[in-house]
């Protein structure tokens, strides 16, 4: 028997509580709206388990992190499924939308106050509360092999910075959202409710009128709700607010456009042991912001897929893991993809077609990340490249210019942006210039679906300067 | 986890896992697969039915032998036909970062 169906009223309904939503969530309360968060992942102490542990995969990822972008080759993906969203699982590597790429994109789409300016003092104003910083000692060794083969090579490198803050006693605090701005949200009054997903918008002329959810219960019942709400943002991310615009009927400039970083790996092994209980926090920025070098996480389990993803015989440096950690190259990607909900499926299906120029980029990269490794000391590189040799020196680096094709490349991505761009020209984007949805006045977007491109850095901190400088706007429209 | 993928799986696996570690992998692999994005999900149980229909007859026979399965598993790891070989490193993938995560290591 269908359960009969809850009705919530509030001001705001925020569809989504990871950088975008929590942003947007804590500026509204704050100025004292009645805010009710939607989040269709659970609650999860963010203390609660390993950083990129197999338990964490479980209970942040969506589908447990087995995501993939179909195309030649398909493409891995992850993002979060928990209050917080991916700011719970992400390394927490903070940067500013470079300026020259916010002027470009202001002038391309015709953004209103985009402009380096604009988004400065938003940015200001994320990084004051949430606590930007370097790291107060010397870095780990996982991420002074980049600065010191950068230095080798007379390359550039920088320190990135992060969203941690350092206890007294050393320790490192990834100032995720759950940890900051949800908490400063709830203390304003709004609610979270977790565990909810969100069917569809329901739709009056051009207005939406409720949400229509079903939130699952701890002992693993349904409850049906119905969320009336003057004002709705959507700010699940870029697969599924396109995915879920399109099941409400609202599909113009929605899901096409898809962008993000594709990024090849390699295994790289030492004479001595790597630490790996850490991201990096160098990044290898010479060929920036087209092409970055960085570390990614290194546990056994992922030391071991990379090194399975050569194909080459890995049991001996399996057996010295310690000495093993994973790097990558990451490109800005010309080509681009899709996101469609599928009548019937939950899930959206996700496309995306790397260009000729994006796979010679993508042999470049996995080139110049070899050349940084060696230069820094790696005595064995084991690419993310079926069939690819392990580059012992740089002789052996000259084969994968070749060796990376389409039928062999084994290619990942953490940041998906672009699918409801934001502009006032209607023709290219899905929203106006601060994330009013074309059509509905009273239907906003609020997360990277909004970013006109693919930003060639870790995008959290592009994300939330947009939406908090979307969210001001709003409360002074409305 | 259909049966064709819990032979692949077995086959994938390290030789020397006892039969615990074995269980907790597949249980692993099983909960990921189901877990999946359904239309992901449908197309690797549609490529499982379709090159496990051999493996299956064999069975059936009681000719299943599992050194010409781990053959055909290695051919397929290195087919140019991409949901093939994707197909396999799918499973392989899974199984090897259960087999370094979820058990521990020697010694």
């Amino acid at each position: 028997m269908k359960a009969p169906t809850e009705t919530v009223d509030t001001d705001v309904v925020i569809i989504g509580s990871g950088a975008g939503g929590a942003v947007t969530a804590a500026t509204l309360a704050r100025a004292g709206r009645s805010v009710t968060v939607l989040e269709e992942g659970p609650w999860v102490d963010p203390d609660e388990h390993e950083p990129f542990s197999l338990a964490e995969m479980v209970a942040k990822y969506r589908h447990g992190g087995s995501c993939a972008a179909l195309g030649r080759p398909a493409i891995a993906y992850a993002e979060g499924r928990c209050v917080g969203g991916s700011t719970e699982i992400n390394s927490g590597l903070y940067h500013r939308l470079p300026e020259d790429l916010a002027a470009e994109w202001e002038r391309e789409y015709q953004i209103e106050e985009f402009g380096p300016a604009a988004l400065a003092r938003y940015a200001d104003r994320i990084e004051q509360e949430l606590g930007v910083s370097r790291l107060p000692g010397a870095p780990p060794a996982s991420s002074a092999v980049l600065e010191r083969g950068a230095t080798k090579l007379g390359w550039r490198s920088v320190e990135f910075e992060r969203v941690f803050r350092y206890e007294p006693d050393g320790r490192a605090v990834k100032q995720t959202m759950a940890r900051t701005m949800l908490p400063s949200a709830v203390d304003a009054g709004a609610r979270v409710i977790a565990d909810c997903r969100v069917a569809k918008l329901v739709r009056r002329g051009s207005r939406i009128v409720g949400v229509a959810c079903e939130q699952t219960l701890p002992d693993g019942a349904l409850r049906i709700l119905l969320v009336r709400a003057g004002q709705v943002f959507v700010c699940a991310g870029a697969t599924q607010t396109p995915a879920l615009l399109q099941r409400s009927g609202i599909r113009h400039n929605v899901g096409g456009g898809l962008k993000m970083h594709p990024t090849v790996k390699i295994a790289a092994r030492f004479d001595t042991p790597i630490d790996h209980g850490d991201v990096p926090m160098h990044r290898v920025t010479e060929f920036a912001p087209g092409l970055t070098i960085g570390g990614s996480a290194s546990r056994r389990g992922h030391v071991a897929l990379a090194l399975a993803d050569s194909d080459a015989d890995y049991a001996d440096a399996l057996a010295h893991w310690e000495n093993v950690a994973v790097y990558y190259a990451a490109i800005r990607s010309e080509g681009s993809g899709r996101v469609l909900a599928l009548p019937g499926f939950r899930s959206p299906l996700v496309t995306y077609q790397l260009t000729e120029g994006d796979m010679s980029r993508l042999a470049r990269a996995l080139v110049h990340l070899g050349e940084v490794m060696l230069a820094a000391g790696a005595t064995e590189l084991y690419p993310s490249v079926t069939g690819g040799v392990v580059a012992r020196g740089p002789d052996d680096l000259v084969q994968w210019w070749d060796a990376l094709t389409r039928n062999r490349a084994n290619l990942m991505t953490v940041h998906l942006t672009s699918t409801v761009r934001i502009g006032e020209n209607r023709d290219r984007t899905g929203a106006d210039s601060f994330g009013r949805v074309w059509g509905y006045d009273n239907l906003r977007v609020n997360d990277a679906s909004l970013l006109p491109e693919a930003p060639g850095v870790n995008p959290q901190g592009p994300i939330m300067a947009v939406v908090a400088r979307n969210s001001d706007q709003f409360l002074a429209d409305t | 986890m259909l049966w064709f993928e819990r032979q692949v799986v077995g086959t994938l696996m390290a030789p020397g896992l006892d039969a615990g570690s074995r269980s907790v992998v597949e249980h692993y692999v099983s909960t990921t697969l189901h877990s999946m994005p359904e239309h992901l999900r449908a197309g690797v149980a549609a490529e499982s039915i379709v090159l496990g229909a051999t493996s299956w007859l064999e069975h059936r026979r009681g000719r299943l032998d599992a050194t010409r399965l781990g053959t055909r598993v290695a051919r397929w790891k290195a087919s140019k036909i991409d949901p093939i070989r994707q197909y396999v490193r799918l499973l392989e993938s899974l199984v090897i970062f259960a087999e370094n995560e979820l058990v521990p290591e020697p010694g």
